[in-house]
């Protein structure tokens, strides 16, 4: 299994629950969709799995791999092939985007005994990426994020899942905000992504993405618990049915 | 020994004055007689006023003790010295691309590390006490009359002790197609005080950027001194790198004289030292004036720095633009002090300043302290002043590519200094002072 949830519970440093009670199998090569209303934990969810602080977990565990993913820092679990695309990316101003992404490739490769890239081999590896997510190779030249338009913010968030190319990819939320266009480039550049060896857990509040990235499982978020599970056409019943119809179950 | 005196004196001065007395004979034999008058005149000032003392608002930011209670007294090192050691000093801190470069060693001209052939025409650059000899045109007038009643503590000392230093005279119109660099270097051969002054003369239309670079070994407290004068329309790019050794005091202050739509832009980069000051005091006298006013601190383990800088807008329609960073980390203690005045009648002026640190460990801490006076009603006049920690959202955007704490910080540290950096207006002397940075901050990770 590549990553395990058990009976996940967190709750913020104010005390709030938020998840209470996850549980979720993803195995090596699946798409998961998770879906839920504004507030259910969806983000919560994605940032425990990638290490943010701010959280506390107070029950369950998470294994990935076999290892517990809890015990690792944020950058460790990056290392370790989990990557999560951001709702929201960080502008980081005086942060040279090419730089930054050699870096962290570089990390990468370190962590798993591998030669570290130099610019030259570095600029051919992304230079085949750019156009992927049509991406301008001036923007690489730019603090990372900064000046970026959102749209331009969610692709070069793929665009980094492309260059690092993660075990498990988390997608927060990053449909949110594209117009159709950027949608369809994003969705492509998930889709190239697909792997034998590679579980992409998407997080989205709509139907839409999954019009274009088809998921093995989709799972319904409801008050920090999965309420139910089952393959795409559960994505099709929510959209007509609306999140209102599964809150019994909760 | 005591020397007689007959001004007011200041106790923790007259070790200096002593020392001033044993000096006589030499400078009697090496210096013309008009420069003796602005020598005493200046040592008077000094043993008036003595040592600042911490209640005065310039210099509550600084710990003076150290220097008041183990005087240390002008160095007179007879000839400088340069083997191994310095030449490694000097092949770090000097500037790889092409420039003039005029070395001092312990305070003294080294004209064997010196590359000053091949000057352009109506450039005159060298040693000061060369200046003094030979072309005293140059520097006469303005070490001639003893120093006003306002002049700075330390400023009167070096005004009674400074041994040499440069000069720089640049005719109108003249454009310099290099850097010039000065490189002062400390051997540590004899611990004492080190006084140097310098003089820039850029003549109207003319355009030059000057490096001056400090770096030593051993203790020793620097006290260094640069006037300068920009004609009309004269633009000068100064930068100052500041890279003591870890025992060493540096004092270091700019006095600088804007003339009708002239430009300065002067950024000062403290790295290294125990105790570091840098006092820029800038009088837009010209109209149209303009003064970029720049720099960072980058301070670690029980390092103090304090920047204090005062611009004076005596003329309609000058321009400042400031930016000042700082870092402090361990146990560090920073400072910036900045004024900005606007006399009555200086109209339009446009002045801007920001002051943004970043306080890295709970037991360093950075005082900032912006202050306008404005005296006239149509102007437009800024500042701002943060300081914080790290942005945590940024550190996990990294960390979550998986980039290292350690590395991570670092990133957005050099960031953080880089954005200033990036206004000083010459490539070469950009990638100078940020490969000097990565250089700092890598020791910080040691």
């Amino acid at each position: 299994m590549m990553l395990d949830i058990k009976n996940l519970h967190a709750r913020l440093t104010d005390g709030r629950e938020i998840l209470r009670g996850i549980a979720l199998s993803v195995s090596a090569g699946e798409v998961h969709a998770i879906m839920g209303p504004n507030g259910s934990g969806k983000s919560t969810l994605a940032a425990v799995l990638a290490g943010r602080s701010g959280y506390e977990v107070t029950q369950g565990s998470v294994s990935y791999f076999g290892r517990d993913l809890l015990a690792m820092e944020a950058d460790e679990r990056a290392r370790e092939g989990l990557f999560l695309a951001f709702q929201y990316p960080v502008e980081i101003p005086g942060v040279n985007n090419m730089y930054f992404l050699r870096t962290a490739i570089n990390a990468q490769r370190r962590h798993r005994g591998e030669p570290e890239l130099d610019a030259g081999q570095f600029l051919r590896v992304v230079r085949a990426k750019l156009k992927l997510l049509d991406i301008r190779e001036d923007l690489l030249q730019r603090a990372v994020n900064v000046g970026f338009s959102g749209g331009e913010k969610k692709r070069n968030e793929v665009f980094q899942m492309a260059i690092l190319e993660p075990r498990l990819a988390i997608l927060d939320e990053t449909d949110s905000g594209l117009d159709i266009d950027a949608l369809k480039i994003v969705a492509n550049g998930v889709n190239q992504q697909r792997a034998p060896d590679r579980s992409i857990v998407l997080i989205t509040h709509y139907q839409r993405l999954l019009n274009y990235v088809e998921p093995d499982h989709v799972h319904v978020l409801q008050a920090g618990r999965i309420v139910q599970s089952g393959d795409k056409t559960l994505a099709l019943e929510l959209e007509r049915r609306g999140y209102g119809a599964f809150e019994d179950a909760a | 020994m005591s020397a007689v005196v007959d001004f007011p004196l200041k106790p923790e001065a007259r070790p200096y004055l002593e020392a001033f007395s044993r000096g006589a004979s030499l400078r009697d034999r090496q210096e013309p007689a008009w420069l003796g008058g602005y020598r005493k005149g200046s040592l008077a000032r000094f043993a008036e006023i003595g040592f600042p003392s911490r209640r005065s608002e310039s210099w509550r930011y600084i710990d003076l003790r150290p220097l008041q209670e183990h005087p240390l007294l002008p160095a007179h090192a007879d000839e400088p010295a340069f083997g191994l050691e310095i030449r490694s000093l000097l092949g770090e801190i000097g500037l790889t691309a092409p420039a003039y470069r005029l070395a001092l060693v312990d305070g003294r001209f080294a004209p064997g590390l010196s590359t000053l052939a091949g000057l352009p025409a109506g450039v005159w650059f060298g040693s000061m006490a060369a200046a003094i000899v030979e072309r005293p045109d140059l520097v006469r007038a303005r070490l001639e009359a003893p120093p006003s009643d306002n002049v700075r503590p330390f400023t009167a000392l070096n005004g009674a002790f400074f041994a040499d230093g440069f000069v720089l005279d640049i005719a109108a119109g003249v454009i310099l197609d290099r850097p010039l660099e000065v490189v002062h270097l400390a051997s540590g051969e004899a611990s004492g005080s080190l006084h140097t002054r310098g003089l820039i003369a850029a003549g109207a239309g003319s355009r030059a950027t000057v490096v001056e670079s400090f770096a030593g070994a051993g203790e020793y407290w620097r006290n260094d001194v640069v006037e300068l004068r920009l004609a009309e329309q004269a633009k000068l790019t100064r930068v100052v790198l500041v890279e003591e050794g870890p025992d060493a005091f540096h004092f270091g202050e700019m006095l600088a004289n804007l003339a009708e739509a002239s430009q300065i832009s002067n950024f000062v980069l403290l790295l290294g030292g125990r105790t570091i000051r840098y006092d820029a005091g800038i009088l837009a006298e010209g109209e149209r004036s303009r003064c970029d006013l720049n720099g960072a601190f980058l301070l670690s383990a029980r390092q103090e720095a304090n920047i204090l800088t005062t611009i004076d807008h005596a003329a309609p329609g000058s321009e400042t633009r400031e930016v000042f960073k700082g870092v402090a980390t361990d146990r560090a203690h920073g400072a910036f002090q900045g004024r900005i005045t606007v006399r009555p009648g200086a109209q339009k002026v446009d002045a801007q300043q920001l002051s943004q640190n970043l306080v890295l460990s709970p037991r360093a801490a950075i005082d900032t302290k912006p202050e306008l006076e404005i005296f006239a009603d149509d102007v437009k006049c800024s500042h701002g002043a943060a300081v914080g920690d790290l942005d945590e959202a940024a550190l996990f955007y990294l960390r979550a590519r998986g980039i290292s704490n350690e590395t991570a910080r670092r990133m957005l540290i050099e960031a953080f200094i880089t954005e200033a950096v990036e206004l000083i207006d010459s490539p070469p002397l950009r990638e100078h002072l940020l490969s000097r940075i990565a250089r700092r901050l890598a020791s910080l990770e040691e």
